[in-house]
């Protein structure tokens, strides 16, 4: 597994981007702005995924890369916006946690992600010292942004960041699962999001509204 | 070969079939087939299994042992009670005009579906497959508890959706870890993750990336089991699904969430012998007993109540799992298998009870020995089982796990409290006190079950008379898992017991072959 220190470097800026993009995320009131981050995310996740093939040589990983973009950054976005649209909520009044909050919150989220996973990077057999550091801080801030907000549209954003951050985790701390694997956990995603979007009209039709605070009908 | 092929494409087969067919009397048919082919299929691997041990296939892809087997009768085998007793149910439903024929073909594509990712998380021997696996049983269920499409189902339907793909995503980082520990070891990507490489190089793993991928795991498997804490969706979701699905759930998807975590316990203990994995399943079984059995008391609605005692009994069995050694695994597996048949039981004649008074309510139940015969006996024996009564099977299991927790062993008899206070503890003592806590809280649920489930079966029926009951095709599962449990009780069938030991060998890490 031969990698020039450059390669590393270069996987390292692009996990920082994604990182950069998921507090992007976490700062945007704006459902569509937020799934075009999440695409954006994708696509540095793509290049990420990209180099990493290109640098250890293991081609199965470009297959991954491309249904990254496919899937990722382009089937799952439309998707969302399509919900998006027929719900005609376009911004997410109110917060739970307002967003400067918010955003202080999830730094705090990334140095608890760096300190968690300091004695694996002692470890020294990670690709890159820093990935496994921030994908666990995407993981967090992503369940981060599941609690924070209420929308179901957002909590989906959050939970495909979580599923972004742990693809980074397998592609740029490790080699890239098995490609069966990854085949396999594409789909699983695929088939959440389009539940997920069938889910939301339902909620739409049934509640009269996409706020999940509203889902309170059973309790203890 | 040949059976392992059958056992994976039947359920497809039927459930793209069952997508194209309205008539509901061919749906069934199909379904029915379906399961009796799955049991001949299970059937002719365990007899294998029995006479030439465990093998793989397929390119290592599928490995099939003793605990395979195990899980595998589990599955086939409620899945075909409660096709049988779907049958009934759905006819009902279909005469009040509750669902139209396409919703019932739908339901069947989506409850083969469920078979079919229960089956192959049995079968792969990949850690990936499996959580692969798990999430599609998350996936193809949450249409199912969504079912009758009421306000509430909608919101059974979306907390499943949201809490379990969140836990399940922390069972995948777990899983990346894992993979990150082996690939190094291994140097092979394509065998990284399977289950019987990860044990031949259990020396060569990192124990720390194993300890933490452990807790992940455990985590996001845990909330598909439905341990405390991560148990609230488990209520609200059986007391909206329909009741095969209800029985489904808490009969077999909570025992092949906990096959996942056994097999990840598995490498773990050959990796960190300590006892780590052990510890962590015995704090989750407590908590969720406990808590469990407070929940039980004060349960209105009959299903809830279920809901809780299936979360308290994933306690038990974890509890059993924890403290091993070969009775603790073997009344923890029988346990699986015990409350998997006592608690389809119940919801069986929950949806019974659900059909006939048309309320989920306790209070709105009363003297169904009088009008329902049959259904309280089957109602009154599941209890009774829940709550582990002699001579019935559960006695059996959860007899064994507190007997194995009265004979544990510690490493040392001295017990740190935080980090200036250490006690001197003898074995004794620590056992004492946790076979009374087991025991105190085996005592609260007692009272709480029994004390709703024969107000509900004795007492005077309602003034206004209810519909009594028909004999109909729905008791001859209710009678089917009667006798099961029952019969266990008392006497194990040699294959079983010869099928289980071998299992516990494997969970104890002992390999052959």
């Amino acid at each position: 597994m031969a990698h020039s220190d450059i390669g590393s470097q270069l996987v390292n800026i692009c996990s920082m981007l994604l990182l950069v993009t998921t507090f992007a995320i976490v700062s945007q009131r704006r459902l569509s702005a937020c799934v075009d981050l999440f695409a954006l995310q994708s696509v540095f996740l793509a290049v990420t995924a990209a180099l990493v093939a290109f640098l250890t040589g293991i081609h199965h990983i470009y297959v991954a890369a491309l249904l990254t973009i496919v899937i990722k950054a382009i089937i799952i976005p439309l998707i969302l916006k399509r919900v998006i649209e027929r719900l005609n909520v376009t911004r997410e009044l109110v917060l739970n946690i307002n967003i400067p909050a918010s955003l202080l919150i999830c730094g705090g989220l990334v140095i608890l992600a760096l300190s968690v996973t300091q004695p694996i990077k002692e470890l020294g057999f990670l690709l890159t010292k820093d990935s496994l550091a921030i994908s666990l801080a995407i993981i967090l801030i992503g369940f981060f942004t599941m609690i924070s907000r209420r929308k179901a549209v957002t909590q989906v954003v959050g939970f495909l960041v979580v599923e972004n951050g742990i693809f980074l985790g397998a592609t740029a701390a490790a080699y890239g699962m098995p490609l069966i694997v990854e085949l396999g956990v594409f789909f699983d995603v695929l088939v959440a999001a389009l539940i997920i979007g069938i889910f939301t009209h339902r909620l739409q039709d049934t509640f009269d509204s996409v706020d999940v605070s509203k889902l309170t009908g059973m309790k203890e | 070969m040949i059976p392992i092929i059958i056992l994976l494409i039947s359920p497809l087969v039927a459930g793209f079939l069952s997508l194209r067919l309205r008539s509901p009397r061919i749906l069934h048919a199909i379904n029915l087939t379906t399961m009796l082919l799955l049991g001949g299929a299970q059937s002719i691997i365990t007899t294998r299994l029995l006479h030439e041990g465990p093998f793989l296939l397929f390119n290592d892809f599928i490995a099939v042992d003793a605990l395979t087997c195990f899980i595998l009768i589990i599955v086939s085998g409620v899945g075909f009670t409660s096709s049988l007793y779907s049958w009934s149910y759905f006819d009902q439903h279909l005469a009040e005009g509750n669902i139209t024929p396409k919703r019932l073909s739908r339901y069947f594509f989506l409850f083969h579906m469920f078979m079919f990712t229960m089956i192959l998380a049995i079968l792969a021997n990949n850690l990936g497959i499996l959580w692969v696996a798990i999430e599609g049983t998350t996936l193809a269920t949450t249409f199912l508890i969504n079912f009758f499409r009421r306000k509430s189902s909608l919101e059974a339907g979306w907390k499943y959706l949201i809490l379990c793909s969140v836990g399940i995503a922390l069972a995948l980082f777990g899983t990346v870890l894992m993979f990150l520990s082996s690939v190094r070891a291994l140097g092979d990507v394509g065998a990284a993750l399977n289950i019987s490489e990860l044990i031949r190089i259990a020396g060569q793993l990192d124990p720390h990336v194993v300890k933490l991928a452990f807790l992940f795991i455990l985590i996001g498997y845990g909330t598909k089991i439905g341990w405390f804490p991560m148990h609230t969706w488990v209520p609200d979701a059986y007391s909206e699904a329909p009741a095969p699905v209800s029985a489904m759930l808490a009969g077999v998807l909570e025992t092949v969430a906990f096959y996942a975590v056994l097999r990840c316990k598995t490498v773990v203990d050959a990796v960190v012998p300590s006892g780590y994995a052990g510890h962590l399943l015995i704090v989750f079984g407590f908590l969720s007993f406990g808590v469990a059995a407070v929940f039980i008391l004060v349960q209105r609605d009959f299903k809830r109540l279920l809901a809780y005692s299936s979360i308290e009994h994933m306690g038990i069995a974890a509890i059993g799992f924890g403290v091993g050694g070969f009775v603790g695994c073997f009344g923890a597996l029988f346990h699986l298998l015990n409350h998997a048949i006592a608690k389809s039981l119940a919801f069986f004649s929950a949806g019974n009870i659900h059909l006939l008074f048309g309320s989920r309510e306790i209070d709105k139940v009363q003297g169904m020995a009088r009008t329902q015969p049959v259904t309280a006996l089957a109602f009154l024996t599941a209890g009774l089982a829940l709550v582990g009564m002699p001579p019935l099977a559960l006695f059996v299991s959860e007899f064994s796990v507190v007997s194995a927790l009265a004979s544990q062993v510690y490493k040392s008899d001295t017990l740190r409290l935080g980090r200036f206070l250490t006690v001197m503890v003898s074995d004794d003592i620590r056992n004492l006190v946790l076979v009374i806590l087991f025991l105190l809280i085996s005592v609260v649920v007692f009272g709480g079950f029994m004390f709703r489930v024969t107000g509900m079966i004795w007492r005077d029926p309602p003034q206004k008379a209810v519909r009594a009951e028909k004999s109909s095709l729905s008791h001859v599962p209710l009678i089917l898992s009667i006798v099961a449990i029952g019969v266990m009780g008392m006497w194990i069938p040699g294959s079983l017991k010869e099928l289980i030991t071998q299992a516990v060998a494997i969970l104890n890490g002992v390999h052959h072959g």
